[in-house]
């Protein structure tokens, strides 16, 4: 069943036109990366998707509902869940708190109820050690981790990744793919995942996208892509397509 | 919990013992500061923990205490009654007014509220049928638990520091709740926060709302004890003292509040010796604050008192595939 | 000109770039391709002063560059037109031109010769000269980075991305601009994520992959090698 369907997104800043009729359709448990070189307007639709910007056209639906003009916390409290690139944590809260603000996105359950649930998710993540630490004591990749906790601790049905993977060295990749695979099992998580690192999006995703200068270019699985002209001629530039040959 | 309800006595016993020591001049300073306190707790919330800057608070305050003044003077009502208008009628005032206005951010927000206290204290000073213009409304009545009344220094030291503990306990209640998180966290990362689910606009305007009824509170306090209210203490300048003395206490903190409050208003007295450049010794204070401590003694205690424990260093260069 | 031996350079404990050995000479243009996050911005920042370097050294014409600070690596003649253009949007282009000659130029001196050299390259800058930063297109906007970068008199000039966000055709004629520049001798090392576009205009070029280099020769080695596709859309 489909959890995301974005249809005909596009989005004009003033002359610039940074997308084009854009398609995005998720389904339940899908793992979908959104690939394309520098300004090819990912993070402008994560955005739009979000909430965070209106579309200048086009619909959104999640879990059936149309979100297109809702405020961006109640696509939340809907089911959609975001990480940023470089994470965004609240500094001022102590990691436990800082997840516990993500485990209180549905209303009425009680401080005992949300620490216990923010403790679990910090269990799930093994971040259970840091969770009485201050933000400031905690490695740049262990950031990353919290902010991916606190996403999961909103019991997200799709989760949106900006870059999960920039400034993590090899090690951390890995345990990030690690992570990211068993959640996935584990809660039936739909994930859509922005990344330049392609070892990362050829060896998680079932389903590349690829965007340039706004629009989508093509569509499949990670082998077709890495084969797919257009794509080339994207990333290496015009007539790349035949360098090599 | 435990710790709270410590402060709480603490706070209690230690102003309980000053208010038999301490002489008749100290007492009235003692009970400015508990109201200052009040107020400055109140515009905590919406300066310390989401992070508007409100230069308008003093106009919240001057608010309630001309609302209870104008009941009880004109209208005759008691005093206790009369607060009840007041304190909501403040509050109601802020939520309808914070909608259009938190929509504005940083130096716009300080501005459109350092306007709102200039709008307030011109109307105060030129409706002078309803409050008297730049004469003020005198003889406003003093408060009286069961036939006692609190006139005197002592006797409402005494209630102002139950009503302080009380606020201040809420207000710690507050903020050790998901609503008192919600709150830090839209003033640490409000894209971040509406990320989480927070609604922001509604956090913002509560969180106005509140500092708005707290500082009534205050306003209602300051007309039943100097049974006096005139528009120039409510001026911003009052306004621009109350966020002075949250940020040399320690913003984000009702302890920070309080002692802030308490030394802002004893200060003055203090360097009465330095007579006219004591306006310039406090400015130079405030920037030394903002460059050295912007975290108040507050801060200062919990830098001495934490030492943040040593980053795990994950191997970071290391490794390999 | 410029000589990176075993650099290393990290953002707290977020390692940027590692063990990284490159040169440029005199003259020659340098391409430094890669994938998004490789780390090719941060050298160019690196190079220009705004980073520190964590290991290793960095030469120019056989000299240290560490304790310079940024402004002196400009009069000593290294120019930068950043990533995202970063002109000033509140000044006619003529102004964004003439700001630019702050390392060289003393008070009364004139730059009119160094004008007349950047309007020649880039007529549609002659044309706007008196209109805002902020009014023109993103290409015209590139051009006004570079042609700013020209002004201060460069002996070394660093492009970081030109092409980006830039219509195909656009980019092309950029770069068109690049390769006069580099055919007057002028030393570049030119960053870009569009591999064709910086390897037309180089003699050599670096490939760089998360912080290393995985690959070094001339233009053509590097034009047809497989391992620069693989660089960007992996194995």
């Amino acid at each position: 069943m489909t959890i995301l369907d974005a249809r005909g997104i596009s989005k004009r800043y003033g002359g610039l036109l940074a997308l084009a009729d854009v398609d995005l359709s998720v389904a339940e448990s899908e793992f979908v990366a959104l690939i394309g070189p520098n300004g090819a307007g990912k993070s402008t639709l994560l955005n739009v998707l979000t909430g965070l910007t209106p579309p200048t056209s086009g619909t959104i639906t999640l879990n059936a509902r149309n979100v297109t003009r809702s405020a961006t916390h109640s696509r939340i409290r809907a089911g959609l869940g975001r990480t940023f690139q470089h994470g965004r944590l609240f500094e001022r809260l102590s990691v436990l708190e800082n997840v516990m603000v993500g485990a209180a996105n549905r209303p009425g359950r009680s401080d005992t109820a949300l620490r216990k649930a923010a403790l679990d998710t910090l269990g799930l993540m093994g971040l259970e050690r840091f969770a009485h630490q201050p933000i400031s004591a905690l490695t740049y990749g262990n950031r990353r981790m919290v902010e991916l906790t606190r996403a999961l601790a909103g019991q997200p049905r799709i989760l949106l990744l900006d870059e999960p993977g920039a400034g993590l060295n090899s090690g951390e990749v890995e345990d990030l793919m690690t992570r990211l695979r068993a959640i996935r099992a584990e809660h039936r998580l739909a994930i859509v995942l922005i990344e330049h690192n392609m070892g990362m999006v050829m060896r998680l995703a079932e389903r590349i996208v690829v965007l340039n200068f706004g629009s989508k270019i093509a569509e499949g699985t990670p082998t077709a892509i890495q084969a797919d002209p257009a794509v080339l001629d994207a990333y290496l530039g015009a007539g790349s397509s035949y360098a090599g040959v | 919990m435990a710790l709270r309800l410590l402060g709480l006595v603490g706070l209690l016993v230690v102003g309980f013992a000053l208010s038999l020591s301490v002489s008749e001049y100290a007492l009235r300073l003692l009970n400015l500061a508990a109201i200052a306190g009040i107020s400055v707790i109140g515009l905590n919330f919406a300066f310390g923990y989401v992070g508007l800057i409100s230069l308008g608070h003093a106009a919240f305050m001057g608010l309630g205490a001309y609302i209870l003044a104008i009941l009880t003077t004109q209208a005759g009502w008691s005093p206790w009654l009369a607060s009840v208008p007041a304190i909501l009628g403040t509050g109601l005032c802020a939520a309808a007014i914070g909608f259009p206005l938190l929509r504005l951010k940083g130096h716009y927000l300080a501005l459109a509220t350092l306007g709102l206290n200039v709008s307030f204290v011109i109307v105060a000073a030129n409706w002078i049928e309803l409050t008297g213009g730049t004469n003020g409304i005198a003889k406003i009545p003093g408060l009286s638990i069961a036939g006692y009344a609190l006139s005197g220094e002592q006797p409402f030291l005494w209630f102002a520091l139950v009503i302080l503990a009380c606020l201040g306990f809420v207000a710690s209640l507050i903020q050790s709740s998901r609503h008192g998180r919600a709150m830090m966290a839209v003033r640490d990362d409000e894209t971040a926060a509406a990320m989480t689910g927070i609604n922001v606009t509604a956090i913002k305007v509560a969180a106005f709302a509140l500092s708005a009824l707290y500082a009534a509170v205050a306003g209602c306090l300051f007309a039943t004890h100097v049974n006096f209210v005139s528009p120039d203490d409510f001026g911003f300048a009052q306004s621009i003292t109350f966020l002075s003395m949250l940020i040399v206490g320690g913003e984000g903190t009702i302890v920070g509040a309080i002692l802030g409050a308490t030394l802002l208003t004893f200060l003055p007295e203090w360097l009465r010796v330095l007579g006219d450049s004591y306006l310039a010794f406090f400015g130079l204070m405030m920037l030394g604050i903002l460059i050295f401590l912007p975290t108040g003694i507050i801060g200062l205690f919990d830098r001495w008192r934490r030492r943040a424990p040593a980053p795990e260093t994950a191997a970071a260069e290391v490794a390999q595939p | 000109m410029l000589a990176c031996r075993d650099l290393t350079v990290a953002y707290g404990d977020i390692v940027a770039l590692r063990g990284v050995d490159l040169a440029v000479n005199a003259g020659e243009t340098v391409a430094l391709i890669g994938a998004n996050g490789a780390g090719k911005t941060t050298l160019l920042q690196t190079i220009s002063g705004l980073n520190k370097v964590r290991s290793g050294e960095m030469l120019f014409k056989d000299e240290p560059l560490g304790p310079r600070s940024s402004a002196e690596r400009v009069r000593m003649g290294i120019a930068h037109a950043p990533e995202g253009r970063r002109i000033f949007p509140g000044l006619t282009v003529q102004e964004n031109l003439i700001v630019a000659t702050a390392a060289w130029r003393r008070l009364g001196k004139s730059c009119e010769a160094e004008l007349g050299q950047v309007f020649d390259l880039f007529p549609r800058l002659k044309e706007r000269r008196h209109q805002l930063g902020w009014s023109l297109s993103g290409g015209e906007q590139q051009m006004l980075a570079i042609g700013r970068a020209l002004m201060s008199r460069p002996k070394f000039l660093l492009l970081d991305e030109p092409s980006l966000g830039l219509a195909p055709r656009l980019a092309e004629e950029v770069y068109d601009r690049v390769g006069r520049i580099s055919k007057t001798g002028l030393t570049i090392l030119v960053v870009e994520q569009n591999t064709v576009l910086a390897l037309a205009v180089a003699n050599r070029g670096y490939v760089l992959e998360t912080g290393r280099v995985v690959l070094a020769g001339s233009a053509d080695e590097l034009r047809r090698s497989d391992r620069v596709r693989e660089a960007y859309l992996g194995r």
